[in-house]
């Protein structure tokens, strides 16, 4: 995982980096806003209007997702909000990426938790914005039904009806 | 005393001999002014009929008035023909009336005698003075039968005598004006004077001819104003007036009422210099604003008249007249599509100059340049005119202006920095300018930044200029870089190094240009048939961009240039070259059978006579096919060159080439129209570069709207700033958002 470590910053004996990190974040940042004002760019200039998102206000480290349910799935023609927010030390760590909306699936908990690799032990930093709602995005139509975090979805995944029925019963548009 | 013996009879008639008036007869008798009448006195005094008697006397005189003086000397106004006579006629009326004023003054006399005598102090009108009394008595009857032109009488009278006395109208043979006699023998100015003194003694100078007078006074102000300034702004006329109105008004005047001056005091002068002074102030600047817009426009030869009327604007309270004069003016000669946009521009300038003297505080400046300021933002070239006319050889106003250079920034920010440093010398703006929206905003009077400011950004101004420089670096291919590089400098000391950073970077594209041909050219080998040929080379990132359009060039110079492009690859590494096929210029030589042409043409036009070369005969549709150009493109380059009868359409859409010129054929030719193809930019147009960044905007807005549900315009406005508007010379204001998102809801 040598790409999930900032190469600028040194590595450093763990109580002097505790001080320093701070300073060192703050020099950093700028990197940071450059890249994520880049990623907008490209989002907002993608032909793909299944996914969006864009910072929620002034704070260019905080925003908002909107990925449409993946076609031929339960999830179709529904709309889910996320919010993501990016670490100063991103693209080096994964943002906390959560639903917004409520959604009813077997890897997102019922306050918007979503357990998927790639945000947590598999995190790399050439993913970005786009890469992150691509996956949620395919997670929705093929969820990983053997670690859930929400065992009645799981259970129910089987049985398209049913499901659709609790999806439904859950879902609020934002 | 008994008064039944008393002979009633013989003193009734000792008394009417003492008062002959109380006789009833029509005219006022001559009196005999020896007899001291103590008999008739006594008589009153020992029957105690003092008020009686006055009572009688005093009757008698106002029926006299009345009947006879009154109606005569109004009668003398009747008879009014020419101005001459009716100097003469005033003069003789008062003259009349004054002889008759005088016999009543003298019963007065016995009667204030009488008075004294009997010791009797009742008042008379008010008037313990009998004398007062008689004069008020004449002017209240005087004035109670005032017939209807006697002004016009009076303002002649005056009139006259103000003619006579003008130093300016004096009679060139050296006569009166009004007697036509020799000036040494001609007594009009001693009746003039006579007749003065005798209104004067009667106290009837101001009641009856002031009014009148002071009307004369102002319609002769007026009219010597008027004519002094016609057409004529190159001098100060404000001294010159002063002068004139003191010695030729004030002075005329006060012949008048020198006589009257024991009623009149100094102070009734004083009062009456402030108000004439203020009445000739008044009327020049009301001129001078009438005649404000020719002022503006003849500025700088104005700037005298422009000094006046500044020394004018505070003694009056005109402002407001100024203000919608002007814009009127402006409105009805300059703000139309009759007028082109260079002279509202220069008209602009002289405007921004002229007001800047008449107002520094610039409050005038804002409100009276307003309007155009919004015309000219309607309309389409004025950004183009802007820039070349700064750029422009010879003498100009605005390249003045941007060599002058104050070198004021362009920003806003650092105006108000600057404001708020001597904030202890500021001063509220004054009230009487009119309306004005914004005083909020720092003003500045810099012309450049107000011309700039037209479009409320630098960033539209710069990308104008680009492209102006673009169109201009790209037209002259032998380009003269250093002036260009000079008005670049210029530029950059008002709107930052920054905003003009591409700017130099084309310049110095041009430059590398030569050098790299230059190197290239010793590179490849020639062969003889070979074109010569050299390449602009223009980093994409830095050009505005280039209006697109397709076309094949013919496979000979295809090859050259795919050599030149591997070339450059090895010259330059990882670089390639990208070809604009339809921009540059071709020097073609043709050599037909009967002639030989020298042209400089645009590369369609070289490449379908090059086609022409191989085959003699080509279809509309082949040669289109061939070149990657539509054929409605096509047949427009074509008939450029059979206006130079080079090439012929046969039969329809078929062309074929003429190498000989038949002699006839000359008619035909004319009919063709001629192309006028090099004032075609090879940019892509401003409105069309706009077009493409409000669409990378609207990308923006989508994600916006899809992620953040509804924002109002102002959010979008502020988000869009802060996350779309990277490149340099992106912006755009909240007013152009809303029209473009109003744009979006049809």
């Amino acid at each position: 995982m040598a790409q999930n470590f900032n190469p600028f910053v040194e590595q450093l004996p763990e109580n002097v980096k505790q001080a320093e990190s701070s300073k060192k974040v703050s020099n950093d940042n700028h990197a940071v806003t450059k890249r994520l004002h880049k990623e907008l760019m490209t989002l907002m200039m993608s032909e793909d209007k299944s996914i969006s998102a864009f910072p929620e206000g002034d704070n260019l480290f905080k925003w908002v997702g909107t990925i449409m349910g993946p076609k031929d799935t339960v999830y179709e023609n529904l709309k889910f909000k996320l919010s993501l927010q990016f670490p100063n030390s991103y693209p080096y760590t994964a943002p906390v990426v959560k639903f917004i909306t409520p959604c009813f699936h077997p890897n997102v908990d019922t306050s918007g938790n979503i357990c998927l690799d790639i945000l947590k032990e598999k995190w790399s930093a050439l993913y970005d914005v786009r890469t992150i709602l691509l996956s949620i995005q395919a997670l929705l139509g093929e969820p990983n039904t053997s670690s859930p975090l929400n065992t009645t979805a799981a259970d129910k995944w089987k049985k398209k009806d049913e499901y659709k029925k609790l999806l439904l019963e859950s879902y609020k548009e934002a | 005393m008994d008064n039944n013996d008393f002979d009633y009879k013989s003193v009734w008639i000792t008394i009417k001999q003492t008062f002959p008036i109380l006789e009833g007869s029509s005219t006022i008798p001559e009196d005999d002014f020896e007899a001291v009448p103590y008999e008739a006195i006594n008589l009153i005094k020992m029957l105690n009929l003092t008020e009686q008697i006055q009572g009688l006397v005093i009757n008698k005189i106002e029926e006299r008035l009345r009947k006879d003086v009154v109606p005569e000397f109004w009668s003398y106004f009747k008879r009014t023909d020419n101005q001459n006579a009716g100097f003469q006629q005033f003069y003789h009326a008062v003259k009349y009336l004054f002889y008759n004023f005088l016999k009543l003054d003298l019963i007065v006399n016995k009667l204030i005698l009488l008075r004294e005598t009997n010791d009797y102090k009742k008042p008379v009108y008010n008037q313990t003075c009998l004398h007062e009394a008689l004069k008020l008595i004449v002017k209240a009857v005087l004035l109670s039968q005032l017939p209807i032109n006697y002004q016009r009488m009076i303002s002649n009278f005056y009139e006259t005598a103000l003619k006579m006395q003008d130093p300016e109208e004096e009679n060139p043979n050296g006569q009166c004006i009004i007697c036509l006699q020799e000036q040494y023998i001609c007594s009009c100015i001693n009746m003039f004077q006579e007749t003065n003194k005798k209104l004067s003694k009667m106290a009837l100078l101001e009641p009856l001819v002031g009014q009148t007078l002071t009307n004369l006074i102002y319609n002769y102000i007026q009219s010597h104003i008027q004519k002094i300034c016609k057409d004529s702004f190159d001098t100060s006329h404000l001294e010159a007036l002063e002068k004139w109105l003191q010695s030729v008004v004030i002075s005329w005047l006060k012949t008048i009422y020198f006589n009257d001056m024991m009623s009149t005091s100094e102070f009734f002068f004083n009062e009456f210099d402030k108000k004439l002074k203020n009445y000739l102030y008044n009327t020049y600047t009301k001129i001078r604003i009438d005649q404000l817009f020719n002022i503006i426009i003849e500025y700088p030869d104005s700037v005298p008249a422009l000094e006046d009327l500044k020394l004018c604007l505070p003694k009056t309270d005109l402002k407001l007249h100024l203000t919608k004069t002007l814009q009127k003016a402006m409105e009805t000669r300059l703000l139309h599509p009759g007028v082109s946009t260079s002279d509202v521009l220069t008209a602009y300038v002289a405007a921004i100059r002229s007001l800047r003297i008449l107002d520094p505080s610039g409050l005038l400046l804002e409100t009276n340049t307003q309007p155009i300021h919004q015309y000219l933002r309607s309309r389409e070239d004025t950004i183009r005119c802007v820039v070349s006319s700064l750029t422009e050889e010879g003498p100009n106003d605005l390249a003045e202006e941007l060599v002058r250079g104050e070198a004021v920034q362009v920003d806003e920010n650092t105006l108000v920095d600057e404001g708020m440093e001597d904030w202890e010398t500021w001063t509220p703006d004054p009230v009487d300018g009119g309306s004005s929206k914004s005083s909020g905003l720092p003003r500045t009077s810099d012309i450049i930044s107000m011309l700039v400011n037209v479009y409320g950004s630098k960033e539209l101004f710069v990308n104008e200029y680009r492209t102006l420089l673009a169109d201009r670096l790209l037209s002259q291919y032998s380009c003269d870089t250093e002036k260009e590089i000079r008005y670049l400098e210029l530029l950059k000391l008002r709107f930052g190094d920054s905003q003009l950073h591409y700017c130099e970077v084309m310049l110095k594209d041009i430059a590398d240009s030569k050098r790299i041909n230059q190197h290239i050219k010793q590179e490849l080998n020639h062969s003889e048939d070979d074109i010569p040929m050299s390449a602009m080379i223009v980093s994409a990132q830095f050009w505005p961009p280039f209006k697109d359009e397709k076309l094949e060039l013919h496979r000979k110079l295809v090859k050259q240039m795919e050599n030149y492009t591997s070339a450059f690859e090895t010259l330059k590494g990882s670089r390639t070259l990208c070809w604009k096929n339809h921009l540059g210029i071709v020097d073609l030589e043709i050599e037909l059978a009967d002639r030989t042409l020298n042209l400089s043409v645009s590369p369609v036009h070289a490449t379908i006579l090059m086609h022409f070369q191989d085959h003699k005969t080509w279809s509309l549709e082949a040669l289109s096919k061939v070149m990657h150009v539509p054929s409605t493109v096509l047949r427009r380059k074509l008939s450029f060159w059979q206006s130079h009868g080079i090439i012929i359409e046969s039969e329809p859409d078929v062309f074929y080439l003429q190498e000989e010129q038949e002699s006839n054929e000359n008619n035909l030719q004319d009919d063709v129209i001629v192309e006028d193809y090099e004032s075609e930019s090879a940019m892509a147009s401003a409105q069309d570069q706009r077009e493409e960044e409000l669409q990378t905007f609207w990308s923006y807005i989508l994600g916006m709207l899809m992620n953040l549900d509804t924002l109002p315009l102002e959010r979008i406005h502020q988000m869009l700033k802060m996350f779309a508007f990277q490149g340099p010379t992106i912006e755009c204001n909240l007013q152009e958002l809303k029209v473009f998102l109003d744009r979006k809801i049809t």
